[in-house]
């Protein structure tokens, strides 16, 4: 069964591979360029107006420093794409079952339900993995470009780490509603709304104090690139909140299951 | 105790009924089959069977395990053909038996004996695949493993009448193995042509299980006759059950003497006539009639 599954979602791995590693390869493959002309850059970044600034982190991080620029640029496609990824693959990989009636085949064959959810759920593990490991290689790659440029390692896989953590909790609420809803449509508008809702959360938490309550719930948030790379850690805090978010999310997942009347 | 054994299953719907208090047992090698109007609860009965849905209230077992608490070791010895077949789109045919195979301990003879007995071209893409060809998947799907119960619903949609040939003598074949079938059916000529018993659900209750010959023991016809202008006649014969005039039209339900109802049709002009099997609603209707249970 998890042979079937990866299969089937080789090729949108593969298409989302292709396309994050390549926009993360182009972004770092110009940093060189745009060090260069840092002051013009910097220039550009004061006649820019605040907000956008603080929304995208900017004020925080240095973006002519190559950590920084990783940090803002890269984060925000590695956590935004991402994250996209992860929830699509997880809201459809369960529900897709019953809007295609599939799941009749697979529910009269010789497995449980558990069974079913764990071999899907690893499949959402194993390509988030993949995916993040193609995003860490090119970045590798794109920082023999910019060789002459220090980079903070410790900074990258600390944001990489962060990233994983970000798109596993998108994937196992996704994963969640998989099971409840009947209708793939259902489940990756949810998801997909739940990704966008939150980060555009972020960006109004960051600018606006009086929003600034938001930030608590922004997956986001918890993986804010600044303090990562100043602290160079993840705050604990925020680390044991999505752990706890992804393990019931993925509780309520088998228990939903379990019980659900499977009507095609 | 028999292989299957229902006992009180009710699953009731929030907003629409389900099955009430079904209650009856399958014996070991028998073709049970399960008959009633589209809406009745037959899928709703096989489902329940299957685990699928949660009964909520009563209990079933087969095997002698529980439907629920077993559902996996029970799988393991059933083949279900749903009464309609969905498969991935994106696989072909052999891919699908393969992976459907994965799951059990199968031969290869098996599967591609069974599709060259069909007529399935198991390189083709499901996605291409005709309701009939997409059916036949589900049949080579259903006996691949060898099960000790099959359950088919509706199995018959769909296959040409050539291919409902082969697939009776496939089941009648299986049922010398001893295998169990468990067949559901709006359609009475093939319950009549396979079953040992019937089982009759209407709105979700089981209402009998009857051997066929007890069901069918009265040859009851549908007979429609368009008489030429002025032709018609009162056709005071016996065992004419329930009769309907509509213009020239007459339909009637007819047990009587064959015979004698081709004398009469030849003794008038008639332009067009029709001798065919009643509904199933026909012979419950009159099934209970003549046994005073119109209330059922």
């Amino acid at each position: 069964m998890f042979k079937r599954e990866w299969k089937r979602n080789a090729k949108s791995l593969m298409i989302w591979s292709i396309v994050l590693g390549g926009l993360v390869f182009l972004t770092l493959s110009i940093f060189p360029q745009f060090a260069e002309q840092q002051k013009e850059v910097t220039k550009l970044l004061q006649s820019l107006p605040p907000a956008m600034i603080k929304a995208f982190g900017m004020d925080q991080l240095s973006i002519g420093d190559l950590t920084g620029y990783y940090g803002v640029r890269i984060y925000m496609m590695t956590t935004l794409l991402g994250s996209v990824y992860a929830a699509m693959l997880a809201a459809n990989i369960v529900a897709k079952e019953e809007n295609d009636k599939t799941i009749e085949f697979l529910l009269a064959k010789p497995v449980t339900r558990g069974e079913i959810l764990t071999n899907k759920w690893l499949v959402v593990v194993v390509n988030i993995l993949i995916l993040n490991a193609v995003s860490l290689l090119v970045s590798f790659i794109g920082f023999q470009m910019a060789k002459e440029y220090d980079v903070s390692f410790k900074a990258i896989y600390l944001l990489t780490l962060a990233t994983v953590f970000l798109h596993f909790t998108f994937a196992s609420i996704a994963f969640f509603l998989s099971t409840m809803m009947r209708k793939t449509r259902n489940a990756s508008s949810f998801a997909l709304g739940l990704v966008f809702v939150t980060y555009f959360m972020n960006m109004m938490s960051s600018i606006s104090e009086d929003l600034s309550f938001l930030k608590y719930v922004s997956p986001f948030k918890y993986v804010d690139a600044a303090p990562i790379i100043y602290d160079l850690q993840i705050d604990p805090l925020y680390t044991s909140l999505m752990i706890v978010i992804i393990i019931s999310s993925i509780v309520a997942a088998y228990v939903v299951y379990q019980k659900k009347d499977i009507v095609t | 105790m028999g292989i299957v054994d229902v006992k009180q299953l009710t699953k009731m719907y929030k907003n629409n009924r389900g099955i009430e208090h079904v209650t009856f047992s399958i014996e070991e090698g028998e073709i049970f089959g399960f008959i009633g109007p589209n809406g009745a609860g037959k899928s709703t009965t096989i489902r329940t069977l299957l685990n699928f849905i949660y009964p909520t209230g009563g209990s079933a077992t087969i095997f002698g395990k529980d439907i629920v608490k077993d559902a996996k070791e029970i799988r393991r010895h059933v083949g279900y053909l749903p009464s309609e077949v969905h498969y991935y789109d994106d696989m072909k045919v052999i891919d699908l038996l393969t992976y459907s195979a994965s799951f059990y301990k199968v031969s290869d003879r098996r599967l591609k004996q069974l599709a060259e007995r069909l007529d399935l071209d198991i390189y083709k893409k499901i996605e291409d695949l005709s309701f009939g060809n997409r059916k036949k998947v589900g049949i080579v799907q259903a006996l691949l493993h060898e099960p000790k119960l099959l359950i088919l619903d509706e199995p018959t949609g769909g296959l040409d009448p050539l291919m409902q040939h082969t697939f009776f003598e496939l089941i009648l074949e299986e049922r010398k193995k001893g295998v169990t079938i468990f067949f559901s059916s709006h359609i009475l000529y093939e319950v009549q042509k396979l079953c040992d018993r019937v089982a009759i659900i209407k709105e979700g209750k089981l209402i009998q299980v009857e051997t066929i010959e007890h069901l069918t023991k009265n040859h009851l016809k549908h007979v429609t006759v368009v008489f030429e202008e002025g032709q018609y006649t009162s056709f005071d014969l016996a065992g004419v059950v329930k009769k309907e005039m509509n213009g020239n039209e007459m339909t009637m339900l007819y047990k009587g003497d064959m015979n004698e109802l081709i004398a009469l049709l030849h003794s008038l002009r008639i332009k067009d006539v029709s001798i065919s099997e009643p509904s199933l609603e026909d012979v419950f209707m009159h099934y209970y009639e003549k046994r005073g249970m119109n209330d059922v």
